[in-house]
């Protein structure tokens, strides 16, 4: 179940919007927050507190790409390997994760510290290789300097 | 007036419809997949495309609204190749797994492929894989085989308001799924079924034991379940049912059907049934011939007949049993034997209701259109959840909130959460003053009119203020006034009453200040109906207090009609209530009891002293399918035919007389047939060679049924007031507040009306069981925590007469300190726990302050269907 202070902060998203179904998308949001992924148990939450039948939540949630559909580390780096990225070495730095964080493209580290997605464009060409560390945003990737951001994050 | 041209034909149009709708008016046929009648316009399947002049590009015929002058073309080469390559696409994922498919043969995309598709794809990729999901226990998908039209999920949520599947994931991964994944744990409705084109979603019940074609006969009957009255479409396959379906336009359900009406009809081939006559000889029920159980019964209710009079024999009727045979019951009971002790379990509430609320405004109050409610603007209901007791009628409600309408409901309707934002949920035993609240404020604003005298002189002194009513019940006086002005302003309000209010204690008040609130409103009454023909067999006469066609049996001038009718003298006095029966066998004034169709000793309150009752009769005769708890103790049991192998009529709760037909033979004898050899052989015979002698006999006699024919019914004209003559409102009322006295108890027991389960027959059906195998306790989650009890743990429940020990159910969408078990179940069984209390106008059961005392009992093991004794066919 959710926390007090999550559910107010629902509501409070609720209110914001004309119709239930319309505050769905950020209602799951923070759903996924407070339970790491969109669980049954998250869409049942958000179900429960916006009032709206618990399969069209997940419906919508469903629809979604960038939701997180299973469980995944604390940690989620998505890093970029379209044609920019990828000539500036996106795929080495795919490998250096691997190599050093037993990380693969859709796998969480042992210990649940990260997980690596490989993502699409994400508009940074003229400073690639780029990657995002959960809503932070880094470029001109080098395999040090991953090493250097990775360390800030437990 | 609007003109359109399709493929050179003009077609003149009173008002704007869809282009596919004016081309199939005109007999031209547009290929569709996700068009449904019944649905919202969808436009996604692009099956639909014509041209359309002066339009750029292809248009969709089911979105476009016809405008005047528009010209359309449904039949070019530009379409025919857009519909080839649609189905080519269609075909990319696509098993075409037909050979081994139930659907083949009522496939629309078999059917359309073979029409325009192309013979042979130019996709060379792997079809997507998706196994097959049996892990529910009636539905089985299969999304290899899905179109992804939606048609389902707009039907789930659309209409039948379940909202339980959505479409998962997109593109080329969409697939429809329940929400969580495998099991559907929904209303099992099975409307989805009704709608997919394909062969995704469809039932387990028969899977692979037929195809379409092979069925050997379709036959359109009525529903044997609820009051509701749905049409249903049986197709049978060597005498045996093999599914039920609904039809398009049909009068009441329109093509939906609920869980009971579409997979409970298994009970009609149950091995269970019974199929001799038996009689009791050295204590033990023995198979014996027909006559010589008729013989027995005549012998033996002639012998008490003359012993103790005509008024120690005592007749139960049916209401699951049809006009026909229920008329010729009475007839047997007032004719043959005398007497007007003849009554139903309607007498637990739907009778005492009607009649009260019919003494006020008239015969027929209660009697109207179903399918009005999704149109009125303000549905009050109050006394248990239309969704579970009469779900057709329950996606009426649905209905009409979608359309912008409120509902409003008194205490919390599970059925109805997402679809009612005004609940009044007072604390418990405070009803009464709410209601009062509710009067004398509706007073405030309307003012009395002065039409109705009779029932204004009894709501002039209520006078309840609002602080007390907001005080007493607990509830807040914003949501009091937001109810009462949407209920004062309501322009074509509902109302409608369950039997939990019927069934509480002043139950006659509570009808008073509900029947003022209707006044005050300018509402509609609708009485909600747990069995196919309650209503029927009222009309018919089976009541103690009423003659065929609703007359009160103690004006001689009313009863004249039938004494001529029937070439008998009747007694002058009305006969004995069901509980008066019950009351009179105890006590040793009943000596023989005759039961058709009915199991007073599982389906009455307080069953031990039914059974104690019913063990002191010299004589009891039971009719029916199976060897129910009554007919365990009887004399002699007669096996009768079901509903399925019969003909006749029922009436709905909107009193609309609907034809039954035969769907399958049987060697046996309808009900009218049994007791019309038994009183023939008792020197009364009764003329009738089928059941269509009997109604024209009907039609004769009661003043309600005048010159109504089989052939009116079967054109949809036997719609309430017939032709009959309806006897007017505005007597006298007299009324009961009830004690007010409430028990301190920490739990109360109330009776749980599930909507897989009727009882009897549904017990008997192995879909229903299997969706609903066991009788639960239903609590709240605040009771499970402080029982410390959790899904899965058993309780045992005591009150001063029994106990039972159940496992619990923990019901999210429910709260308060009641405790429910529903009536359905051998041995386990609510009523069997039940005292009441008769609330002295309306002469049925009070039973809403029981007590119970509840400990935890040892954890529960679940209990194997396929190892079940009464599902096993």
């Amino acid at each position: 179940m959710l926390n007090e202070t999550a559910i107010k902060e629902l509501q409070e998203i609720r209110s914001k919007y004309p119709s239930a179904r319309s505050a769905l998308l950020p209602a799951i949001y923070v759903a996924q927050r407070e339970f790491g992924w969109l669980s049954e148990e998250a869409y049942e939450a958000v179900s429960e507190v916006l009032g709206v039948p618990k399969a069209i939540a997940r419906g919508v949630g469903a629809f979604y790409a960038m939701y997180k559909h299973r469980p995944m580390g604390r940690n989620i780096i998505q890093l970029c390997t379209n044609v920019s990225c990828m000539i500036l070495g996106a795929e080495r730095l795919a490998d250096y994760l691997k190599s050093h964080y037993g990380l693969v493209p859709g796998g969480t580290t042992e210990d649940g510290r990260f997980s690596l997605v490989i993502m699409e464009c994400i508009g940074a060409c003229g400073t690639a290789p780029a990657m995002l560390v959960n809503d932070e945003f880094y470029e001109n990737l080098s395999e040090q300097y991953i090493e250097e951001i990775l360390a800030k994050f437990t | 007036m609007i003109t359109v041209t399709i493929n050179e034909k003009e077609i003149t149009l009173e008002k704007p419809i869809t282009v596919l709708e004016a081309a199939r008016s005109a007999g031209i046929s547009i290929p569709t997949l996700c068009y449904h009648p019944a649905l919202e316009r969808y436009g996604g399947c692009r099956l639909c495309l014509v041209e359309v002049e002066k339009m750029p590009r292809l248009q969709t015929a089911c979105t476009l609204m016809t405008a005047d002058g528009m010209i359309v073309r449904t039949e070019t080469d530009a379409i025919a190749g857009v519909r080839r390559g649609i189905l080519e696409f269609l075909l990319i994922n696509h098993p075409l797994d037909c050979p081994y498919c139930d659907k083949a043969g009522e496939c629309e995309l078999q059917d359309l492929v073979e029409k325009y598709g192309p013979t042979t794809g130019r996709f060379k990729e792997k079809k997507r894989k998706m196994p097959e999901s049996l892990e529910d226990a009636i539905i089985v998908r299969n999304m290899e085989r899905c179109i992804v039209c939606t048609r389902c999920v707009r039907m789930c949520e659309g209409v039948q308001g379940a909202s339980a599947i959505a479409v998962m994931e997109r593109g080329g991964h969409s697939h429809i799924e329940p929400f969580s994944g495998g099991k559907y744990d929904c209303e099992y409705c099975g409307n989805c079924i009704s709608v997919c084109p394909v062969g995704a979603i469809m039932s387990r019940m028969h899977r692979h034991s037929y195809r379409p074609w092979q069925m050997t006969d379709q036959v359109e009957t009525i529903c044997p379940y609820c009051g509701v009255g749905c049409t249903v479409t049986a197709q049978v396959r060597d005498d045996a049912i093999k599914r039920i379906i609904p039809k398009l336009g049909s009068p009441v359900n329109n093509g939906l059907l609920c869980s009971r009406g579409r997979f409970g009809y298994e009970f009609v081939g149950n091995r269970d049934r019974l199929t001799r006559p038996l009689i009791r000889k050295n204590g033990v029920l023995e198979e014996s011939t027909w006559e010589e159980a008729i013989h027995r019964v005549t012998q033996k209710l002639g012998e008490i007949k003359e012993k103790y009079g005509s008024s120690s024999v005592a007749g139960i009727a049916s209401p699951r049993c049809t006009n026909e045979d229920n008329y010729v019951f009475q007839k047997f009971m007032r004719v043959t034997i005398g007497t007007h002790n003849i009554d139903s379990t309607a007498r637990t509430g739907y009778a005492g209701a009607q009649q009260f609320i019919e003494n006020i405004f008239g015969q027929g109050a209660t009697a109207n259109i179903i399918s009005g409610i999704s149109r009125s603007d303000v549905v009050f209901v109050v006394g248990g959840d239309p969704t579970t007791v009469n779900p057709i009628l329950g996606l009426q409600i649905r209905a009409c909130s979608r359309k912008g309408g409120a509902v409003l409901t008194l205490g919390k309707v599970s059925g109805l959460r997402y679809f009612s934002p005004h609940a009044l949920d007072p604390a418990s035993f405070t009803e009464t003053v709410l209601l009062e609240g509710i009067v004398t404020e509706l007073k405030n604003r309307k003012e009395l009119s002065g039409s109705h005298s009779s029932l204004e002189s009894n709501i002039k002194d209520i006078a309840v203020s609002v602080e007390d009513v907001i005080k007493e019940c607990k509830i807040r006086e914003d949501d009091f006034h937001s109810f009462i002005t949407l209920l004062s302003e309501a322009s074509n309000p509902v109302l409608i009453i369950g039997k939990e209010i019927i069934q509480s204690n002043g139950a006659s008040y509570k009808l008073l200040l509900l029947s003022a609130i209707n006044y005050l409103i300018n509402g509609r009454i609708y009485l909600l109906s747990e069995r196919a023909n309650e209503q029927g067999l009222l009309d018919m006469g089976c009541a103690s207090d009423l003659l065929p066609g609703s007359r009160p049996v103690e004006v001689a001038e009313l009863r004249r009609r039938y004494e001529r009718a029937w070439h008998v003298t009747l007694p002058d006095k009305p006969g004995l209530t069901l509980f008066e029966m019950i009351h009179g066998a105890k006590e040793g004034s009943v000596r023989a009891m005759y039961v058709m169709g009915e199991n007073p000793l599982f389906n009455l309150p307080n069953s031990e002293n039914v059974k104690e009752a019913l063990g002191n009769l010299d004589f009891l005769v039971v009719q029916d399918l199976f060897m129910t708890e009554t007919a365990e103790s009887a004399d002699v049991v007669l096996p009768a035919l079901s509903w399925a192998e019969k003909e006749g009529t029922f009436t709905n709760m909107e009193r609309r007389i609907q034809k039954l037909r035969k769907v399958i033979s049987r060697a046996g004898k309808e009900d009218w047939r049994i007791i019309s050899d038994v009183s023939g052989n008792m020197g009364v015979s009764f003329p009738y060679d089928s059941a269509e002698d009997v109604f024209a006999e009907i039609s004769k006699v009661s003043p309600l049924h005048r010159d109504l024919t089989y052939d009116d019914i079967e054109e949809g004209e036997a719609l309430w007031p017939f032709k009959g003559e309806p006897l007017r409102g505005g007597m006298e009322i007299s009324c009961n507040k009830g004690d007010g006295a409430t028990e301190s108890g920490k739990y109360f027991l109330a009776i749980d009306r599930p909507l897989f389960h009727s009882g009897t027959l549904s017990r008997k059906s192995s879909a229903l069981m299997r969706l609903c195998p066991e009788a639960v306790a239903r609590i709240s989650s605040t009771t499970a925590a402080e029982l410390s009890v959790t899904d899965g743990d058993s309780i045992r429940i005591s009150t001063r007469i029994g106990s039972l020990s159940l496992p619990v159910f923990i019901d999210e969408a429910y709260d308060g300190s009641l405790i429910k078990v529903s009536n359905n179940f051998r041995g386990k069984g609510v009523f069997s726990l039940m005292e009441y209390s008769l609330d002295p106008v309306l002469k049925s059961p009070c039973m809403d302050n029981v007590i119970i005392e509840i400990e935890k009992s040892d954890r529960h093991v679940q209990r194997d269907p396929k190892n079940d004794s009464e599902v096993k066919k």
